[in-house]
């Protein structure tokens, strides 16, 4: 009797399995690949039948897309660290630290080369200087081999504190009306800069991340390094870079916000930037484990949350407890998306 | 006549419709240490797991110490006196001694706290018995392997084991190492009255340490006897060999005639740290050179220094002439050398990308236009490659690791083969792939080597080395034990040099 009941068992297992995997399969690719699409327009649609046109007019949108466009360029670079299997949690210092220079920069040779210029020369250095220190953090981690979350948690640490000493606790402000132009001013004066940085970021990225040698090794690394490398693929040189990229974004970041403010803070800026970055690409699809995700999904993402902060504003729920929620809509993007680790 | 500690009749074991045991029985006498023999995936393993509760059988009876039992679980079996020592050692290198033989069963004293003086007090007991020196407050990182192996008995002889079994116990011992395992394990069954069952492929430690064996084949018992004949003296182990092996398992001809070229790779003095140690060899255009000898023995090692995965610690490596020196695979790669790695799911298939994806990893580059990637251009290479090689997939966007086994290793194959390499490796290159499959792949081996790449093939399988190779190099404890020529290559042969053994 038992023993029959042991064949059936294995006969009737892998089928039963199979079909059942194949299902989950079709509706976990479903959630993985438009699941957050879905969430997004959804989200409009709820909050235009909430807010009405105070939700759903230019001005608010374009204000959505202003106010997040910072960390979302951010959230950009984050992807590809988090795709190669690492993550940085520096960057929040890391652009005030970019920021301090790249202010101190203009003001300092602008009586030399002129207003223009300097803030020409400024954008290259700052853009420069990130990049250079991501690249660092990268070699640390793939030579040194530190794991990413001790580096950057240590680099956190370190940028903030140097900021914080060299500016005296205070900020930074420039008086460089060119340098402040860079962000305060409207393309055909009506899309705003920094949503034009933030688009053409977005659209670099999604290039590399699809269209590019580079973009499918970084993929390659974050899913398997060793087959990737026994591919013949230096995957040191891979994650370095996806480092860079990160650093590329956090560097543009900087531009874009130092400008639009004018001026950076050594205590207040930029805090928790680091978390929404990778919160953004978390419930844009990108999974913690490295490997998968879209920067289509990371995209949305960020209107997501972008969203929903707007939508609970608008509504007037107190901003104590919009965190609250952001913090169930985060678990809730994962959960769903989770089920294809099932198989 | 001594007393059976284990008899199993008619045991008989199927996976979905696959029989792997039919009707075996096997029989152990009380003190001896028993030898189970047989080639990969002739049912040593899953007969063990059956008597450890692992596995559960379809049916048959179970003796045990004179005692009909039934186990269900590995804690049944475990009730029963019966030990299962497996080939990875389970040892946790960051605790001590004691600790790693108590693990799990932590002894307490009144208080609730841990009794460290008499888990240590008891731990030493056995170590008395068993006649080694052990200090069970040593860091078991501290201790070298064949005490780690030793500490694994002793666990099991606190837990009142009467049967040890020992699945391949010596594949990471040296020599001296393991005749110290040996000398113990005979303590323990002349002196205690313990029983062994001893897995293993080296049959040179069969004939010198077991006192009978037993052979299975394909899931049936070809034979059994004690290793010291009536004569006198010692079964053969080439006798041993050819039971395992039989004689009605060549399969089709796959084997095809091709041009043999100049020398196209140079090996001398190849030397990895401890592992492989002086080897020298050449390879020729369209030959296909094989690698055998145990697991452990060195094979792996060499492939992969010639490709740039390990660092050679001396010797020179040539190809076409030019002296290579290489520190990272993508050295090896833009040489010319191909590389398909062993244990497929680990060091091949990449899980996120799709099948198109993997096919192409290897030579994106030649799929790009500037620096953009065309899929276009991928999707006919991956096309061409399934229609080439036969891949079954519904759409190859699919992710691969929703393919067969054997389909997985036609796409890994091709992601190489793709590169147009001068020297392909491929390490056990049909592992989990079904029988079908491997005909297909070595077809497709044979068509390379027409097209005149060298080829090294690396297996522990004898038979596929019979089927394929012009030449084969078997290695033992790092060395190069022998070499033979296809004409010389017999099942027999391979398993006496890879067993440490000469031909006359």
């Amino acid at each position: 009797m038992q023993n029959k009941d042991n064949k059936d068992k294995a006969a009737g297992k892998p089928l039963r399995s199979s079909v059942a995997a194949i299902n989950r399969a079709r509706v976990s690719s479903f959630f993985s690949n438009y699941g957050v699409i879905v969430f997004t327009v959804l989200l409009i649609i709820v909050a235009t039948i909430i807010n009405g046109s105070t939700f759903f007019n230019w001005n608010n949108l374009f204000n959505i897309l202003r106010s997040n466009a910072t960390i979302g360029i951010i959230a950009f670079g984050m992807a590809f660290v988090i795709i190669s299997g690492n993550i940085d949690l520096s960057v929040s210092s890391q652009l005030v630290a970019v920021s301090a220079v790249t202010l101190t920069f203009v003001d300092l040779v602008t009586p030399v080369l002129g207003p223009v210029l300097s803030s020409a020369a400024a954008v290259i250095v700052g853009i420069g200087m990130s990049c250079a220190l991501s690249g660092l953090v990268g070699v640390l981690v793939t030579k040194g081999r530190v794991p990413s979350f001790i580096v950057t948690l240590g680099m956190q640490y370190i940028y903030r504190s140097l900021c914080r000493e060299f500016m005296s606790g205070g900020g930074f402000t420039t008086s460089t009306d060119a340098y402040l132009k860079i962000s305060n001013h409207s393309l055909f004066g009506v899309i705003p800069m920094p949503i034009i940085y933030f688009a053409l970021m977005f659209l670099l990225y999604f290039y590399i991340s699809k269209y590019t040698k580079l973009g499918r090794h970084i993929y390659a690394v974050g899913s398997n390094e060793k087959a990737t490398r026994l591919s013949g693929i230096n995957t040191d040189t891979i994650r370095i870079i996806s480092f860079v990229l990160l650093g590329f974004a956090v560097g543009v970041a900087s531009i874009t916000e130092s400008s639009r403010m004018g001026s950076i803070n050594s205590t207040s800026s930029g805090v928790g930037y680091e978390l929404n970055a990778i919160a953004m690409a978390v419930v844009g699809g990108i999974a913690m484990e490295g490997g998968k995700g879209r920067i289509v999904g990371v995209l949305f993402g960020i209107l997501t949350l972008g969203i929903i902060n707007n939508m609970l504003n608008l509504i007037g729920v107190s901003p104590q407890i919009v965190d609250a929620i952001r913090g169930v809509i985060i678990v809730l993007a994962v959960l769903l998306q989770r089920k294809e680790k099932d198989r | 006549m001594a007393e059976y500690a284990l008899q199993m009749t008619d045991i008989v074991k199927s996976y979905s419709g696959v029989t792997v045991l039919s009707n075996v029985n096997f029989s152990v006498r009380q003190g001896e240490i028993h030898a189970l023999l047989g080639e990969n995936g002739a049912g040593k393993t899953t007969l063990m797991n059956i008597l450890g509760g692992v596995t559960p059988m379809d049916s048959g009876n179970i003796v045990l110490f004179g005692k009909e039992v039934r186990l269900h679980s590995p804690a049944d079996s475990q009730a029963e006196g019966v030990a299962f020592i497996h080939q990875e050692l389970n040892v946790v290198n960051d605790l001590m001694v004691y600790e790693n033989m108590f693990l799990g069963y932590e002894l307490r004293n009144r208080a609730g706290m841990l009794d460290v003086r008499e888990m240590c007090r008891q731990t030493e007991e056995v170590f008395a018995r068993m006649n080694v020196k052990i200090n069970p407050r040593a860091m078991m990182s501290t201790l070298e392997t064949s005490y780690k192996q030793i500490v694994e008995i002793a666990k099991s002889l606190l837990r009142n084991a009467k049967l040890i079994i020992m699945d391949e116990p010596t594949t990471s011992l040296t020599q001296k190492e393991i005749e110290n395992v040996f000398s113990i394990m005979r303590g323990l069954t002349q002196e205690h009255g313990v029983t062994v069952i001893f897995i293993s492929h080296k049959l040179t430690e069969v004939v010198d340490f077991c006192d009978s064996y037993t052979v299975l084949r394909n899931g049936e018992k070809v034979a059994e006897g004690s290793i010291t004949q009536p004569d006198g003296t010692k079964i053969s182990q080439a006798d041993l060999a050819r039971m395992m092996v039989g004689k009605d398992v060549l399969g089709v001809n796959v084997y095809k005639e091709h041009e043999i070229g100049e020398v196209i790779l140079e090996v001398r003095d190849l030397e990895v740290d401890t592992r492989v140690k002086g080897v020298s060899f050449d390879l020729h255009r369209g030959e296909i050179l094989g690698f055998t000898g145990l697991l452990g023995d060195g094979k792996e090692e060499v492939v992969r220094a010639i490709f740039g995965d390990l660092r050679k610690s001396s010797g020179t490596v040539r190809l076409k002439g030019k002296a290579l020196n290489l520190k990272h695979p993508a050295q090896g790669k833009k040489q010319g050398i191909g590389f398909l790695p062993s244990n497929r799911k680990e060091n091949a298939i990449i899980k996120d990308l799709s099948v198109q994806e993997n096919i192409t990893i290897v030579t994106l580059e030649k799929f790009c236009s500037g620096p953009t990637l065309l899929p276009s251009r991928e999707r006919k290479a991956a096309e061409m490659y399934r229609e080439k090689l036969g891949i079954k997939v519904a759409n190859l966007k699919n992710k691969i690791t929703s393919l067969s086994g054997g389909n997985q290793q036609k796409v890994v194959l091709s992601k190489w083969i793709n590169a147009n390499s001068d020297v392909m490796i491929l390490s056990n290159p049909t592992q989990g792939v079904d029988v079908g499959a491997k005909n297909e792949i070595y077809s497709l081996i044979m068509e390379l080597a027409q097209q005149g790449m060298g080829i090294i093939v690396t297996s522990g399988e004898p038979q596929e080395i019979l089927r394929l190779c012009d030449r084969v190099i078997v290695m033992y404890h790092g060395e190069v034990r022998g070499e033979l020529s296809r004409e010389e290559i017999s099942e027999e042969n391979l398993m006496i040099l890879s067993t440490g053994g000469l031909l006359h």
